[in-house]
């Protein structure tokens, strides 16, 4: 179990080896129905005798992953909550869940295959799919033909939704041949390495576990906004006497619910992290017995603070009072258990993963890790050990290329463009929305200009596919079904299919089948994906007995009764059999060295303004959102439609900008116009922009935001991450 | 009057997140109109995300009844407000009454809608649904006439709450953190 959780335990992103292709439970075509909202029934609509009652899994890339029960009636989904049987998500869904039913029934869904004339044009047209099948497919013949591989072809999929079932479009590029592919992961691989130096990889305690802490502080993660379910087990712990600090360079919403809030300059919280350490040091409360039973290289760690450490530096680093940090040092020390929650927004920056190693650092001397009610908390990826069926599938024979080619999904557009022997020259963009979400779209986008052929899956007309040829509608989580884990609870949660898809929307594995079979129709044995399939038993086909042992169940239907929990999931680390290589927690890490690093976790210099960008633009995520998703649908908009730019008032008044004032922030990249909104939340040498797709608008962040990669990333992911906080711009009222 | 069901909002653990709103909204199949707003409070300087989540507060005397020219609201024994609109005319009378302009005209029907507390859910012995939903309990419900705890406060600072239809609304008032602000040197 173990040694096949550790194959997964890199990323879910590094093992994009295969493909694979179901066979659609759904007829083609099926319901195209001239759907209006308008027509629901009030609240009995979900109480009639026909009503039935479906298991659904929240898949966004979303710590919490929620467990949701949808009525259906007459084969309308007409609500859905919570399952109460998930004791992480506790029946209970976030504001974007709850809007499930209208982007089912969002009026600007894309319903049938469609061919644009001129990329960006919005010259659309109607196609069918054996039309919109047979074009992709003499595109990729041909392609083939004229450069002797598949490798001109290159997919991008990524976050958008992360049912296991969706892996088989990574399936469906392995079955045509050796081709490229966008990969790393652009949000937290930084930490992933961190903790990977460390302790062997990720794991993390069961975040229901946060009950049992004394001292929780909650670092460079805003979970009120990205992970609400885990602020009841904050609260809960609050009420049972234990005391809750964040650190951020912005009061956050979950900031302003702690009984302690310390701003800090941003990137600069391994410098508190060792501050801290210098102080239990000095102050001899460090867990003498469990660095000598289960770490090496602690003595070399504390010669370094030692010797290059002072809390007259940390508090110069950080912006932190001396006092406050010894304060901070001796509370964390001395209570116990205590528990820091590392967010990813801390480790996009150029020294992210270094922060993060100092800040595991302090829970290991404080003995906190392996520990109930402790912990380093960053992610764990121990559920996720499926057969991944639907994704490794084998070329076909005899295919040219020798192995895929990785392209930096971090990177992308730069790396698409200068990509030699073979070029690239077709993109299929799945569960991703790079025009919006990647940094530097105007490379972006001169990537998707250079191509021959873009083909994008997707719901919603987003700026990626304005930027395509073809574009094919899939299916929502409600018309396929699927299984999904997640990266923080421990929970596995069922997909049923509960209507049938609507207008000509496909899931992505059938898509793969149908362009398997288009394939081998026009040239035999050019595709090894199956062309037929049933998708439920498809999801079947991803479990084995590890994960029937882990979970605790006989067999994948036992999940229809409801979610299951994986037995293994309290406390990690608790063995003290750390994944390492030496078995042990290492301060100092010969394989951090082998990646460039300094073996201990040291302080690496932060990134910091120029003169002329003096202001740090942070672009956090947004709490009606997951990355592009959501913003776009009618009763989101209905609550906020307007983006805008946080400003400190001393620095909005330097600039002459009043609230709701007009403000163009930009750098030697690009620009975006804003309305400011003055707050003190935020510090006076930053800006905060959140980061979001708008249906109607042309507003995008990533404007401005440079590829620039993180420290670490490579060993775990394939690629570092991106320092999507290290973007330094000016502002200017227009 | 046997009991008055009525809101507890505690705004300590209030973050603000709209599931509340959302729920209400996935409940009852609301298209353009929202029976439950999120508010955000007077805007401060260092502003801690004061939010106020708020329906129809099922006052105790309640001005639309009195100005309803259909009398199409009716007060149960549990204290919650209903509004009927078979008969709704449309004329807003209600709206203009109302100290929290909580009835919405629904531009499908051209009628009234509010909240109605989840009525039915109610008799079955269940929350209405924002309180279901509420991730870190900070929103539920209590019965108003027995003797409250002296933590519910029936005003809030820096917000006006109009009190004379007696709302049946109730808050715990939010501590802010202890705040070290940045001291760069």
């Amino acid at each position: 179990m173990l040694d096949k959780n550790k194959k997964f335990s890199c990323s879910r992103r590094s093992f994009l080896k295969g493909i694979a292709a179901t066979g659609a439970t759904a007829a083609v075509g099926g319901s195209i129905f001239d759907f209006k909202p308008g027509s629901f029934k009030k609240a009995e609509a979900a109480t009639g005798t026909s009503a039935k009652v479906f298991q659904n899994a929240c898949p966004r890339n979303c710590y919490d992953t929620c467990a949701i029960l949808s009525t259906v009636e007459d084969g309308v989904l007409k609500k859905v909550t919570g399952n109460p049987k998930n004791t992480y998500t506790r029946g209970r869904l976030c504001a974007k869940g709850f809007s499930y039913t209208r982007r089912v029934y969002s009026p600007d869904r894309i319903k049938y295959p469609m061919r644009q004339k001129g990329r960006g044009s919005g010259n659309w047209e109607r196609i069918s799919w054996d039309e919109a099948l047979t074009e992709i497919a003499e595109k990729i013949l041909q392609i083939k033909k004229e450069y002797g591989s598949t490798l001109p072809i290159c997919l991008n999929k990524y976050s958008g939704n992360f049912d296991i079932m969706h892996y088989g479009i990574e399936g469906m590029f392995s079955s045509i041949g050796y081709t490229s592919r966008a990969t790393g992961t652009p949000c937290w691989p930084a930490g992933i390495d961190a903790q990977t130096f460390d302790m062997g990889t990720i794991i993390c305690n069961d975040p229901e576990d946060m009950v049992n802490s004394k001292y929780i502080i909650l670092w460079g993660v805003n979970p009120a906004w990205c992970s609400v379910h885990s602020m009841y087990f904050v609260e809960e712990a609050k009420r049972r006497g234990c005391k809750v600090v964040a650190i951020d360079p912005i009061l956050t919403q979950t900031a302003s619910k702690a009984d302690l809030y310390l701003q800090i300059k941003p990137s600069t919280d391994g410098a508190l992290a060792l501050g801290m350490v210098r102080y239990i040091l000095d102050n001899e409360l460090y867990d003498a017995d469990w660095l000598t039973q289960n770490s090496i290289g602690y003595e070399q760690f504390f010669g370094y603070v030692k010797n290059n450490i002072t809390l007259e530096w940390a508090s110069e680093k950080t912006g932190i009072p001396e006092i406050v940090i010894e304060n901070l040092a001796r509370e964390y020390a001395a209570t116990k258990p205590a528990n820091i929650w590392i967010g990813y927004g801390m480790q996009r920056h150029t020294n992210g993963g270094a922060n993060v190693r100092a800040i595991d650092a302090l829970a290991a001397i404080t003995g906190n890790i392996g520990k109930s009610g402790g912990g380093a908390q960053y992610a764990h990826l121990q559920t996720w050990g499926f057969n991944y069926h639907a994704m490794l599938q084998s070329p076909p024979e005899g295919s040219k290329g020798g192995k895929d080619r990785a392209i930096n999904m971090n990177n992308f557009g730069a790396e698409v463009l200068g990509a030699k022997n073979p070029p690239i020259k077709m993109l299929w963009i799945a569960c991703r929305n790079p025009m919006t979400q990647d940094p530097e779209t105007s490379v972006i986008k001169k990537a998707f200009e250079a191509m021959d052929m873009v083909v994008t899956a997707e719901q919603f007309m987003t700026p990626t596919v304005e930027m395509s040829d073809i574009v094919l509608p899939v299916t929502t989580f409600f018309e396929s079904p699927g299984i999904n884990v997640s990266y923080w609870h421990w929970w596995m949660n069922l997909n049923e299919q509960a209507i049938k898809p609507m207008y000509e929307a496909k899931n992505d594995v059938e898509i793969a089948m149908k362009l398997s079979a288009k394939l081998n129709e026009l040239e035999p044995g050019s595709c090894t994906f199956p062309t037929s399939g049933d998708l439920e038993e498809w999801v079947g086909k991803e479990f084995n007995d590890n994960i029937y042992k882990q979970f605790g169940i006989q067999h994948w239907k036992d999940l229809k009764k409801g979610p299951v929990k994986a037995k293994n999931s309290r406390v990690a680390w608790k063995d003290g059999k750390f994944l390492t290589p030496s078995g042990k927690y290492e301060f100092w890490s010969e394989e951090a060295f082998k990646f460039g690093h300094h073996p201990l976790p040291v302080y690496v210099e932060e990134m910091k303004a120029t003169d002329n960008y003096p202001l740090r633009c942070i672009s956090p995520h947004w709490k009606l959102n997951i990355h592009s998703q959501f913003q776009n649908l009618d009763w989101m908009e209905a609550i906020n439609d307007a983006p805008s730019i946080e400003i400190h008032p001393r620095t909005a008044a330097r600039y002459g900008i009043k609230n709701n004032d007009n403000v163009k922030m930009y750098n030697d990249l690009g620009y975006i116009i804003l309305p400011a909104k003055i707050t003190e939340t935020v510090s006076e040498d930053i800006v905060v922009v959140y980061e979001a797709w708008y249906k109607n608008r042309n507003y995008n962040v990533n404007y401005t935001v440079k590829a620039i990669p993180a420290d670490m990333g490579e060993k775990a992911t394939g690629m570092p991450g991106i320092s999507f906080h290290d973007n330094f711009v000016n502002i200017t009222r227009v | 009057m046997v009991k008055q069901l009525g809101f507890i909002i505690d705004l300590n653990k209030c973050i603000g997140c709209k599931g509340c709103e959302m729920a209400c909204h996935n409940e009852n199949c609301l298209d353009d109109i929202h029976y439950r707003k999120i508010v955000t409070l007077a805007e401060h300087p260092k502003n801690f995300f004061g939010f106020l989540s708020m329906a129809c507060n099922h006052c105790r005397n309640p001005a639309c009844i009195k100005v309803c020219p259909k009398g199409c609201f009716k007060k149960r024994k549990d204290g919650i407000v209903l509004h009927t609109n078979s008969n709704c005319s449309g004329c807003e009378s209600c709206i203009g009454a109302c100290p929290f302009r909580v009835p919405q005209i629904n531009p499908q029907t051209g009628k009234v809608e509010k909240c109605n507390f989840c009525f039915k859910r109610i008799d079955q012995g269940l929350k209405p649904a924002c309180v279901e939903a509420c991730i870190p309990e900070a929103l539920y419900i209590t019965d108003l006439s027995k003797p409250l705890s002296e933590k519910y406060h029936e005003i809030l600072p820096g917000f006006t709450i109009i009190r004379i239809t007696r709302p049946s609304i109730r808050f715990i008032l939010p501590q802010p953190p202890v705040c070290f602000w940045r001291h760069d040197k």
